[in-house]
């Protein structure tokens, strides 16, 4: 089971491009047709220059960019059979656009239980912050993970 | 949104019928690795009737629900829980409902609440968002 220890340990560090392909897939993915996501040349012309991604994108990104954590992650001692995705919070200072590099740090924020009817649950709260090649934040992560104790 | 006001529904975004084709789709564009949205085997020897959809699909829906109603750019946060399990064959409207409008950081910006709600009217993923309106 998930040890308080862990508060404060940087799960997983990266840095990767945006590309416009990995963007527009993502958007096809939902089903949202919006063209400053998919079509380069409409984006273009519109209101930031270039394709940009859908508010969500951050999810795939943090996936592709950040490399490594899986080991930090199995000593938090999960039970990955009742693993969920319990809450999840974005905060956006500006919209990602494609081309730009972004540098993500993932830590683990918070680890929690609480207990009830069905047994134990054990609460992970993982926090990523990603900043630009300026140095400031483009988007904020926090992603609860919930599962029940084995 | 000029004329947004506390009480104004965003306008709904209906998806679905959800398929196993859309979870595969979603699982590959998103990196997402969890089998439980595309072995219905190892979903059901975790005690589902089935594989579930990805919390971060509907989210996703959400999303595009949020940029729909105020344009690309303008979502300052979004946050949601994952409240019950969304399931193939279930056709999901994402709504949202603005709840305050409040000046901040020099924007005047509208804070919603927001949910996905299955062809019964049970909701699924329950938060909230804020959005910067455009001036008057």
């Amino acid at each position: 089971m998930p040890s308080k220890d862990m508060i404060g340990r940087v799960l997983s560090t990266g840095s990767a491009t945006v590309t416009a392909e990995h963007v527009a897939d993502f958007a096809r993915a939902l089903g949202d047709p919006n063209p400053l996501y998919v079509d380069g040349n409409a984006a273009a012309r519109g209101p930031f220059g270039g394709i940009v991604a859908p508010p969500t994108y951050p999810i795939a990104f943090m996936t592709q960019a950040m490399a490594g954590g899986m080991d930090t992650f199995l000593e938090l001692g999960l039970n990955f059979m009742t693993l969920v995705h319990g809450e999840q919070e974005f905060e956006y200072r500006r919209p990602i656009r494609a081309g730009e590099t972004l540098t993500l740090t993932g830590r683990i924020a918070d680890v929690y239980e609480k207990t009830g009817g069905s047994g134990t649950l054990d609460f992970v709260v993982l926090e990523t912050e990603a900043t630009a090649a300026d140095g400031r934040q483009v988007f904020f992560s926090r992603n609860t993970l919930i599962s029940r104790r084995a | 949104m000029i004329d947004a006001a506390v009480g104004m529904e965003l306008p709904p975004l209906v998806k679905g019928p959800i398929t196993r084709e859309h979870l595969k789709a979603y699982a590959a564009a998103s990196g997402d690795p969890n089998p439980m949205h595309l072995d219905d085997e190892l979903a059901r020897s975790a005690g589902h009737p089935g594989v579930f959809a990805h919390g971060m699909l509907s989210m996703g829906w959400l999303g595009q629900l949020l940029v729909e109603a105020t344009g690309v750019g303008s979502v300052r946060r979004m946050k949601t829980r994952f409240a019950r399990l969304t399931w193939p064959g279930e056709v999901i409207t994402c709504r949202g409902r603005i709840t305050r409008i409040v000046e901040e950081d020099g924007e005047r910006r509208a804070e919603c609440e927001i949910w996905t709600e299955n062809q019964d009217g049970e909701r699924k993923l329950v938060g909230s968002a804020l959005l910067a309106l455009p001036r008057a």
